[in-house]
């Protein structure tokens, strides 16, 4: 079984990876910008990279909660 | 394309996201490290995407955005009509709006919502481009509101003091009258499909 950090780390890069896949959604709309690109990078990478920033902080959440530092 | 440096910044954040996603590992294992993560995957990040959206945001103002979709083109060569009481042409040849953003300047609200109105009526502009196709006749959605017109005209002199203003000016004011029900020609279309335009040299 994974020790705390391993699955700390393995949440991390969850998010990373949501992070980085809404991130290359809007360098993709920002290489071909078109009206329809311009909305893919607003209804789905900024998405995207909020609900990485969530899952990074629901992480850190758990973690402090495995602790039982809160 | 977007400028170059908004490319490059989008390219280092998700640089950044990668090193990140390596480095989780023994980044982790610090109270350093994980300030570091924190910035590399959550605040760099959001704020590479709130500056890219707001970037984004403007551009879709401009009048190369608007004029970007084909269905649009007439409309854009009606800024060069030449007739001197169209008044998209008068506008525009005359400088009275900012030549970056002429369309957007006239065709969105002025009220809290206006920027999200047309944002909105942006979003079904895309949809008939794209997906329901666009009407055979293009029209407003409403009748153009006077609103519009008085955000700029209001109490400007050249609009205050003209004749033909005065006896209107409480109507025009409340919108009972229309200022379009004598500027009638907002886009002249005839003098666009006869080639009669007017640039500057």
């Amino acid at each position: 079984m994974r020790d705390g950090r391993e699955a700390m780390t393995a949440r991390v890069r969850r998010a990373a990876r949501v992070t980085g896949l809404g991130l290359l959604v809007q360098l993709g709309a920002a290489v071909h910008w078109t009206p329809a690109t311009f909305i893919a990078a607003a209804a789905f990478g900024t998405p995207l990279v909020l609900a990485g920033a969530g899952l990074f902080l629901a992480a850190v959440w758990r973690n402090i909660k495995a602790k039982g530092a809160v | 394309m977007l400028p170059t440096p908004i490319i490059i910044a989008l390219l280092v954040g998700i640089a950044v996201v990668v090193l990140g996603f390596f480095g989780a590992g023994t980044l982790t294992a610090h109270t350093v490290g994980r300030l570091v993560l924190l910035v590399a995957v959550v605040a760099l990040p959001l704020l590479l995407s709130a500056g890219n959206l707001s970037y984004g945001i403007h551009q879709s103002s401009t009048t190369r955005f608007c004029l970007s979709c084909h269905e649009m083109q007439r409309h854009g060569k009606s800024l060069f009509a030449d007739d001197k009481q169209a008044l998209a042409a008068a506008h525009y040849q005359n400088r009275l709006v900012d030549r970056e953003t002429v369309c957007y300047a006239c065709h969105k609200d002025y009220a809290l919502f206006g920027d999200v109105t047309a944002k909105l009526n942006g979003l079904r502009h895309v949809w008939a481009h794209y997906v329901s196709g666009p009407p055979a006749k293009l029209a407003l959605y409403r009748p153009y509101p006077n609103s519009n017109c008085l955000h700029c005209h209001d109490d400007s002199r050249r609009f205050v003091e003209a004749a033909p203003h005065r006896p209107l000016l409480a109507a025009l004011y409340a919108g009972s009258t229309s200022c379009l029900s004598c500027h009638r020609v907002a886009h002249d279309m005839a003098k666009v499909d006869a080639d009669q335009l007017w640039q500057a040299r």
